[in-house]
């Protein structure tokens, strides 16, 4: 179940809608962060199909297809994401519910509801979900550490911000992130994920910039493990949908009854 | 002084049947003396063995008993070392307190990353010195029983001990040197799906800077954690050595650490706490004084903790007690009734051969106690040799046996441990034995001997 | 002691027992008196009582109606630790078949009732040796019973029934289990300690020659006293 319990949840929470857009030229750090923030995540409620492969010392070992529904909450608060796994058919119409910080997964098998613990996220692709995730804008400070040039995903060369983000609370994941957005377009380039001992957890790369929902977005993430050193993910997006999400989607009782389309 | 003489001539009259009811009670006596001492051993051994290694006593936040380990860091003991404080500047406590020594319980995901393997652990954080000083308790003097030095010293913040099990399993057999164990050899099949895209490109771009700890040649773990608040962490440990935990479920997962490194891995740069206080006493039977004395204290303090006994926190030990226990009453009440079934015949046949003899002594004047002085004399006399013949060589025997060298394998052990056979180690158990024997002897006698006693004096006469 | 010079004294004693289901009157209204230091024989076909009337006597058992007397106190009032101890003082038994202790010496046998009168060791020692000479077994004191022949025995038997000194000796047929001459030697020994030791004597025979030895005898018949002899009838 680990595997499932979140492979699901990297494609779900990832998407978090930031708010309006700032037009002129940003030069805070917040105003960054907002920016590439809003380059990740459409602004209204949508949904969207990853198909996650994963690496093992560059074989491709585990692959899933899910359907991920995301959308924020009503006082700008949180961000709801349900995770519908489609492939593989044996894991057909499990469902994932992440509400904040915390992680429901049910099984239509046996129609058990079973809430993830922190520690069980530890490991595998639970804990990419984090790295994907929604508002750094709203649970980081950062601040501006320079510019500098660095090779992305596709060996381009980008001029970057490279910004660094310290938790504003308690609930997120990561303590800080190392985060490079390029200078004009505000796409976030890479990031580097660090736990409260100062260790890499994750680095992410952000690339296959397409149009999708009125702006260039990132449709590939490469996830790096930063302790488990032989471990890659590839975390592929389409069939981006904006669409009308019910609130009682992002309830746990709901889930025995979710019927999806 | 004659009584004793007559009686014991008298045993002897029919020495075949003396001898078999003087072997019966020395069977019974070495039977129960043998399994008592082996019980014994086993009971002294374990709670040795417990003291040592977890203490007397355990201090927690309430509830944690219960429902910590679903989520020990909700259950943390803030401004711990206050509370130490508390409990050893207590007069009436220090008195009896021979540690007090805090603990952190954690669990997470221990990875050999660069073996590609990894395993769920159950760790402790600890102080290495006054843990090791725990391991110095032996109220009953007992020769083998001490335990190795935990491998975890107070400046070595980073060293860590794990489980045998466990080290087996994260391909440390080669690294720590462990007998009966060897690494897997890497799995170098290779896979049949497609080889995907080349990400090695990336990955040495950002190069992690090479673990900058080269002088330290021992293996290394990564530990991962959740913190209080939910968030992944991760630290280093270096692995000292590998240690037996005897039971193979703890065995498997065990991790044991500095408190500091337990610490930093739960609480990150957050209020320090523990998940516990471990009390070692200086005697066993003082647990119910410190206990009430720990009440007073908490409840003038305002401090809402439970304290547990060994036996509270290790339910085998009580479990594995009282089944010897019963198995030992059992098995002395069978040699019990034996004996009593022995004596009863014996002196049933001695009487019935002795009736005339009886019935003149009661004619030269021997009064009714004295016939039944006589008879229990006699039933006294083979109980005592009975008892003694069979405490002695039941005291040989455990000899023998303990240093034989011959082993067996507790319940839930993954080690078999030396058979030992504990006579003496509780002072009072050799003599009352010996002493109950001869007490039951005396008491099967009674009736056959007050039958003779009230025997009508013509009527034993007129016998032959 | 008796002032009346009796030592025993009986008023219409009888004795019956339980034998199944039948009742038997083994003693019918025996009304006796036997003076002291006399050697007195009760002599009677077996089946007669003899027995039975002995051990009235010597207060191993109980009348069933009647008084008895003997040695000055009255049997009916004491107790059986009472009626034990007065046995251990007062009376000396000699039995048809000896009855010595078989795991104790003829030494030790003599020494026996000394004990139960809880006598000193010195005193012990004295008595004994003294008495084991009279009866002419010096040599044989440490030999057990299983040693010795039946006269010896006998010996024995006598020996420790006066070591005590007591006030009344009572023998059941005591030469019942000896051939003639033995038996004879027997009685002779036993008179002889009766006059040293002035104790009075009383045995139990159907031996007729044994009268002429005694100074009182006593028939019995059916439970009866028979009125054919010298002397003793109240």
């Amino acid at each position: 179940m680990n595997r499932l319990i979140l492979f699901g949840l990297i494609a779900s929470l990832s998407f978090a809608w930031t708010g309006p857009l700032h037009a002129e030229e940003p030069a805070t750090a917040e105003e960054i962060i907002a920016a590439s923030d809003a380059v990740r995540n459409p602004d209204k409620p949508f949904s969207l199909k990853t198909t996650l492969i994963e690496y093992r010392s560059g074989k491709e070992s585990d692959r899933m297809v899910l359907i991920v529904y995301s959308k924020e909450e009503k006082s700008g608060g949180q961000y709801r994401t349900l995770v519908r796994f489609i492939e593989p058919s044996r894991d057909e119409n499990k469902l994932m519910l992440k509400t904040g910080n915390i992680l429901w997964f049910f099984d239509p098998a046996s129609k058990a509801s079973v809430r993830i613990s922190p520690q069980q996220r530890l490991m595998g692709q639970a804990s990419n979900g984090d790295v994907v995730t929604v508002n750094f804008h709203k649970d980081y400070k950062g601040t501006i550490e320079g510019v500098e040039t660095i090779t992305d995903a596709e060996k381009n060369s980008r001029n970057c911000y490279r910004v660094n983000m310290i938790a504003a609370n308690d609930s997120v994941t990561y303590h800080r992130i190392e985060y490079w957005v390029e200078k004009e377009s505000y796409q976030p380039v890479k990031g580097k994920f660090y736990s409260e001992s100062e260790r890499l957890l994750k680095t992410a790369y952000y690339r296959n910039y397409q149009e999708q929902l009125g702006k260039r977005r990132p449709t590939d993430t490469i996830i790096i493990d930063g302790v488990d050193s032989k471990l890659v993910t590839k975390m592929s997006f389409s069939d981006y949908n904006y669409r009308d999400i019910p609130e009682e989607w992002f309830q746990k009782e709901y889930l025995p009854r979710f019927k999806g389309n | 002084m004659k009584t004793l003489s007559i009686a014991f001539r008298n045993i002897f009259r029919n020495a075949r049947r003396s001898i078999m009811t003087v072997l019966a009670i020395a069977v019974s006596a070495i039977s129960i003396l043998l399994f008592g001492g082996f019980v014994s051993a086993i009971i002294y051994g374990l709670e040795t063995g417990i003291v040592q290694g977890t203490g007397h006593l355990q201090i927690y936040q309430k509830g944690f008993f219960d429902y910590g380990s679903g989520n020990p860091a909700a259950y943390g003991i803030s401004h711990y070392e206050d509370v130490i404080k508390y409990i050893t500047e207590d007069p009436q406590l220090n008195q009896l307190v021979e540690i007090a020594t805090p603990v952190l319980r954690i669990y997470g995901i221990a990875g050999n990353f660069a073996a590609d393997t990894s395993k769920t652990f159950f760790g402790l954080g600890m102080v290495p010195s006054e843990r090791d000083k725990m391991r110095n308790w032996n109220d009953y003097n007992l020769k083998e029983n001490r335990r190795p030095e935990l491998g975890l010293f107070d400046s070595d913040t980073e060293g860590g001990v794990v489980g045998y099990g466990m080290a087996r399993m994260l391909q440390l057999c080669d690294a720590l040197h462990l007998e009966n164990c060897t690494d897997k050899a890497p799995d170098t099949a290779a896979s049949s799906a497609p080889a995907g895209e080349d990400f090695s490109s990336l990955i040495a771009l950002d190069a992690e800077e090479q673990s900058k700890a080269p002088e330290d040649k021992r293996p290394k773990l990564d530990l991962l954690a959740a913190t209080v608040s939910g968030a992944p962490n991760v630290l280093t440990l270096f692995v000292n050595k590998a240690e037996n935990r005897g039971i193979k479920e703890v065995d498997d997962s065990f991790v044991a650490m500095h408190l500091s490194f337990a610490q930093r891995l739960l609480y990150g740069k957050g209020e320090k706490k523990v998940s516990g206080i471990v009390l070692q006493l200086k005697h066993t039977k003082d647990i119910p004084v410190v206990e009430k004395r720990l009440a007073e204290i908490f409840s003038a303090r305002n401090l809402n903790f439970e304290v547990k006994d060994f036996k509270q926190l290790s339910p085998m030990y009580g479990q594995t007690i009282s089944m010897f226990i019963s198995i030992f009453t059992f098995l002395a009440l069978i040699m019990g009734v034996i004996v009593l079934f022995t004596i009863v015949n014996t002196m049933s046949m001695c009487v019935m051969e002795r009736v005339n003899e009886i019935g003149t002594v009661r004619a030269l004047g021997v009064r009714r106690s004295g016939v039944l002085r006589l008879f229990l004399t006699e039933g006294c006399l083979m109980g005592v040799l009975g008892a003694t013949f069979g405490s002695l060589i039941a005291v040989v025997a455990a000899l023998l046996i303990n240093t034989s060298g011959m082993t067996w394998t507790p319940p839930n052990y993954v080690q078999p441990v030396f058979l030992t056979i504990r006579v003496f180690v509780n002072p009072a158990f050799l003599p009352v034995t010996w002493l109950v024997l001869i007490l039951l002897a005396v008491m099967s006698s009674f009736i056959p001997a007050r039958k003779a006693a009230r025997m009508m004096i013509v009527d034993a006469l007129r016998h032959v | 002691m008796n002032q009346n010079g009796f030592a025993v004294r009986m008023v219409e004693v009888s004795k019956n027992y339980l034998m199944g289901k039948v009742e038997v009157q083994a003693l019918r209204s025996i009304t006796l008196d036997v003076p002291t230091k006399k050697f007195n024989v009760i002599i009677g076909p077996s089946g007669s009582g003899k027995t039975t009337l002995l051990n009235l006597i010597g207060c191993i058992d109980a009348p069933s109606s009647g008084s008895m007397e003997i040695c000055g106190s009255d049997m009916a009032m004491l107790s059986d630790d009472e009626s034990s101890d007065f046995r251990a003082r007062n009376i000396g038994f000699i039995f048809q078949n000896f009855n010595l202790m078989p795991v104790l010496s003829a030494y030790e046998n003599v020494e026996y009732p000394l004990l139960l009168t809880r006598t000193s060791g010195k005193e012990r020692k004295e008595r004994v040796l003294q008495m084991i000479e009279a009866v002419g077994l010096g040599g044989h004191k440490h030999h057990r019973p299983n040693e010795l022949s039946g006269g010896q025995r006998q010996r024995v038997a006598i020996a420790r029934a006066l070591v005590k000194g007591p006030q009344l000796v009572l023998a059941d047929e005591p030469t019942a289990n000896l051939d003639s001459k033995t038996g004879q030697g027997i009685i002779d020994l036993m008179r002889e300690m009766q006059v040293k030791n002035h104790t009075t004597f009383i045995f139990s025979s159907h031996d007729k020659q044994i009268m002429d030895h005694a100074d009182n005898v006593f028939a019995i018949r059916d439970g009866e006293l028979v009125n054919d002899n010298k002397g003793g009838l109240s």
